[in-house]
Parts: C-alpha cells; structure tokens; sequence
C-alpha cells in the first residue's frame, strides 16, 4: 500500500504547495489516485501526527515546501530520502517544531515497524511563507511539472 | 569580562518562533525581551467581511495543537451574539472534544516539549533512544487523543464538525463507544505520567502569581465559566476587557497583556490547578494526594505536574462523556441573523482564549478580538526572566542558558503559525 501525503500551510503562501501539488495530480489522474492500493491524505501541520497518517502503509510520498537555502531557486523540484533531511536532533539551524525530519528520524529510533520503510519527499522550492492565501508566481508555475513528477513516482512506487 | 554573548539560533520544542534576548552588564540584568511574532492579530484582520460561520473553521487554524480551543471560544462567543443556547448534549460533545486536545497537547508537551529538559536530553529523540517504552507509550496517548477528534470533529488536527449553534453532524455513537478500552488505557497511563512527573528533579525556583483561569463550582472548567483570579476573585467572563488588557511594547510585535493594577498574570494549566483543585474528578485528586502534591504550587517548571494531572482529568471526563452519550433531534440549532456583538473564554491547553465579535445584519463580521494564552503570559515570562536570571548568572554559560530556555518552554509557549526560529541570546553588554 503506497500513501501520498500533501503538507503544508495553504495559509502561508508557498507552504500551501504541498496539498496543491497532489489536489492537482489527484484531479488529473483520477484512476491513480482512486487505485485500490493508494490512498491520498492532505494535511496543514501535522507534527508528530505524521506518523499516524503513515502508519499500515509500506511505502509513502510526501509533497512539500522546502527550503532550500539561497542557492536553489524557487519552484524547482527536489526528490530525496528522509535521510537526505536534517533534522534538529542532528544540529540543523531550523526550530520548526516537530517537522518531517523530526517525527521521521522519532519513527527510526522507535524502530516502529508500521512506518513505511519506503518514503520519498517530493519537495517544492518555496520562495516565502509568510503569512497569505497567494503562493509565488514561480512556485505557482511549478505546480503542472510537480504534478507530472508525481505522476510518475506513483507509476514507479505501485508498479505501474 | 564586560562583553559576553550567548546566542543559541534555533531554540527547539516550542510551538513557532520568538526570540529571547538577556543584556547583562557587570554582571548585572539589566534587559530581558521575549520577543514573539503574533499571528493571531493577523487573524484578526483575516476575519473582517467573513461569513459568522466560517469563523471557527478559520481561527482553528492559527494553532495546529490547539485548533478545537479557537472553534470553541468563537463558537461560543457567535452564539453569544446570535442569542442562542446550544442544547445540552452539543455541549456534552465540545467538552468531549476539547478534553481530547487536552490530552494530545499535553502528551506532546509533558514528553516531547518539556520532557527532555527534566530527563537531561537534547530532545524527544535522544530520550527515544535511551527510553524508547516511555516515547512509544506516549505517542499511544497522543494518538488517543488525536483519533478521538477526529471522531468527533471529522479531522485529527484542524476538525471540522463544530459549528455555531452545535454541531454539523452528531458523532457515531458506537464510533466513540470504541474508544473505551484505549481511554482506560491512557487513563493508566496518565496515572503512571503523574507518578512519574513527581519524581523529576524541578529547577527550584517560585513565583508569587496572580493566577486566572475560568471558574465553575460543578466541574474543573474547560469550556465555559466565569473568570477567577487568585488576587481579585470572580468576575464575569464577559468582563474580560474590563479587568485584562493589553498594551503594545516597543520590542515585541506580540502585546503584552496586564491584570488591571497593571501588573501580570498567569494563565494555564499550573493556574487552572491552583484556582480549581476542588472540582477535580475525585480519581484525579487521589492522584494527586498520592504525590503528596501541596498547593499552591508557585514553581513554572512544574506546570508539567498540573498538565499530568489534567491529563488524567481528561481521560476521565472523556469516558463518562462517551458512557452518557446519547444524540437525539437536529445537531445544530437554527440561527437568525441579526446583527449583535459577543464575547467568551474557554480554557485551551495552554490557557484562558479570550474572542470577542460585532457581526453585522448579513452574519458578516465586522470586528474581530482574540487574545490567546501565550500573549497574555508574555509579560508574565518576561517577569519570570528577571527574577531567575540573576540566579543562573554564576552558573556555567551552557547551564544558564538552558535553565532561560527550560523556562519558556515550560510556558509551552504556542506560536505555531509563526515562522521558523526562535532565538536566544544573552548579551553582556
């Protein structure tokens, strides 16, 4: 069983890519997404709920804002591993409460066997997330590729 | 050494983003600011033009801990201007789902938050890997309390089923009946919680406060009552502006609340405890009588005690709201529009959320106020900093600033929907 998973804020601006993303995917490839063996989950700020939302899957794709730092340029999109994600445990600079990084490297220590041992984050170069429903133009005009990106990961995961 | 400067640039397990600032001069204090964005005045403006009733789906979203305390408050203060009551049992079931936030706010905050400060670790997951039993158990009873809102309120962290007037639909009645075993196992183990947080060595340290939380003489408070202030004694919830207000100061976008002689207050579960020890479920007293606990108690950092103990509250208050739960007739009350202003408190996790609107003849509104817990403590950590900071001065650099940091913490101070850093920094100017 593969779950996709939109995070984030629609109510900081470029946050709200995540949901976005995969409202989008869900509505262009409707057979896809309705397959038996996915299931589609969007959530603002789930914290340590994440792991609920993960739990009985084998495999998971999480859509998110990132950011990446000045060197990335906003709306590109970046595929990695949890692994690839610091976390504050390993001493990055980000306060961010309990975020994927977080709850992901909580699930490993636990060794919780009901996590998926398989998660992908396709994630969105934000440009701000201030407080606002607009999104950045450049963030905005990376949702249809993003969508297509996702597209495919899914065929690739569920083996189609 | 006439200049030192500690800064720590990102200070884990609070809720959001702020930042602390010590100026030390000679060894001396002379300036401390906790300096915290402030969504919630946004929100204010947010809701200006809106339809009454998406008003609670909207501020549910400044905090993604404590949404159901936002949908309560406006929902109560709504109905307050539409002049209606909601039937009993609509009350019933938002008690029932704001125990259920309780539970999962203060399993986060009592293990994941402040836990670690007390066991010695960097975070819940450095204690995860020399305790994983302690981690797993808890994150069972937060998922509790997160699954039992999401039964109730149709979502786990921002729900969607209350409305102005009651409810959009009544809950499944063997859907929450399901729950029974888990509560009875988290009320297990928010026993063992209360055992356990009696054991922890506290940073010695009190304050003499002026505690207010909402009042009722036939339960410990949650939803509704009337305000009690340990220094001016009842007042009516509706009064609220009239005995707290709020004032801007230069450093912080944040405004600091004071009681009316100008001075702090706090608010949160350590002063819900000391002001409503009596209308505890007598299972939660016995907890508490068993821990030898002596009220009232003045220490910050024990404010994890009072959260064990109100975890075990919830847990009960839960069982016997699911036990005499029995929906019957339409879930919402109808509502004529008309135009009217009304205000109301609950008790979030974190403390008295006060909301108050004026809604024009079309349900729009017109003026929207809230004022959440952590703005009203502000003022009240500031103050707590000046009096420990020339304790933990002539302590070692590192120890000093986590006993600072352990502090806030211990306020479980909720910005949630603010960016991103919360700085430290104490400067010897």
């Amino acid at each position: 069983m593969l779950v996709v998973i939109g995070l984030g804020q629609s109510l900081r601006a470029d946050d709200g890519v995540g949901p976005k993303v995969v409202e989008a995917w869900a509505a262009m490839y409707p057979e896809t997404a309705q397959a038996p063996r996915l299931d589609v989950k969007l959530c603002a700020l789930p914290g340590l709920a994440l792991l609920d939302f993960l739990s009985g899957f084998e495999m998971a794709i999480l859509v998110d804002a990132v950011l990446g730092g000045p060197c990335i340029v906003p709306g590109s999109l970046l595929l990695f591993n949890p692994a690839d994600l610091e976390s504050f445990s390993s001493a990055a600079g980000s306060a961010h409460g309990w975020g994927v990084a977080e709850t992901l490297k909580l699930a490993e220590t636990l060794g919780r066997d009901d996590i998926p041992n398989q998660i992908r984050v396709l994630g969105i170069a934000a440009a701000q997330v201030d407080l606002g429903l607009e999104m950045s133009p450049e963030v905005q005009a990376a949702v249809p590729a993003a969508v297509e990106k996702l597209q495919e990961l899914v065929a690739e995961m569920i083996g189609e | 050494m006439a200049k030192q400067t500690i800064n720590v640039p990102a200070l884990a397990r609070v809720e959001g983003e702020g930042g602390l600032y010590i100026g030390v001069e000679h060894g001396e204090v002379k300036e401390i600011k906790v300096n915290i964005y402030e969504p919630p005045r946004f929100f204010e403006g947010f809701l200006q033009g809106r339809f009454y009733q998406e008003v609670p789906d909207i501020t549910a979203r400044i905090c993604g801990i404590c949404p159901v305390a936002y949908q309560m408050s406006s929902i109560r203060a709504l109905e307050r201007a539409f002049g209606v009551t909601p039937t009993a049992e609509a009350t019933a079931l938002r008690k029932l789902l704001y125990y259920s936030e309780w539970i999962e706010s203060h399993v986060l905050h009592v293990y994941m938050l402040q836990g670690p400060d007390l066991t010695g670790h960097q975070s819940a997951i450095e204690l995860a890997g020399v305790a994983p039993e302690v981690v797993a158990s808890a994150l069972r009873s937060k998922k509790i309390g997160n699954d039992l809102m999401a039964a109730v309120g149709g979502r786990s962290v921002h729900p969607v089923n209350a409305c102005v007037g009651g409810w959009y639909r009544w809950p499944d009645q063997e859907a929450l009946k399901a729950f029974l075993p888990d509560l009875e196992w988290g009320l297990e183990h928010a026993l063992e919680t209360v055992r356990w947080a009696a054991t922890l060595d506290y940073p010695d340290f009190e304050v003499d406060y002026e505690f207010v939380a909402l009042h009722r003489d036939d339960e410990y408070a949650i939803l509704d009552g009337d305000l009690l202030s340990s220094r001016y004694g009842l007042i009516q919830e509706t009064d609220f502006e009239k005995h707290f207000s709020e004032k801007h100061v230069q450093h912080s976008n944040a405004l600091h609340s004071n009681s009316v002689d100008g001075t702090t207050y706090l608010v949160g579960p350590l002063a819900r405890l000391n002001l409503n020890y009596d209308q505890l479920s007598p299972q939660a007293k016995q907890a508490a009588e068993e821990i030898g606990l002596e009220l009232p108690l003045k220490n910050p950092y024990k404010g994890m005690i009072a959260r064990a103990l109100e975890t075990v509250e919830a847990y009960l208050r839960c069982i016997e709201l699911i036990k005499n739960y029995h929906p019957e007739g339409e879930s919402a009350q109808e509502l004529l529009l008309t135009a009217g202003s009304g205000s109301a408190a609950s008790e979030a996790p974190r403390g008295t959320l006060y909301h108050r609107y004026q809604i024009d003849d079309s349900g729009l509104v017109e003026y929207a106020r809230i004022v959440p817990p952590t703005a009203q403590n502000l003022a009240r950590m500031e103050a707590d900093l000046w009096q420990l900071a020339p304790k933990v001065l002539e302590l070692p650099h590192e120890e000093a600033t986590l006993t600072c940091e352990h502090l806030l913490r211990a306020y479980d101070p909720c910005i949630s929907c603010a960016t991103h850093f919360l700085t430290l920094t104490v400067e010897e100017l």
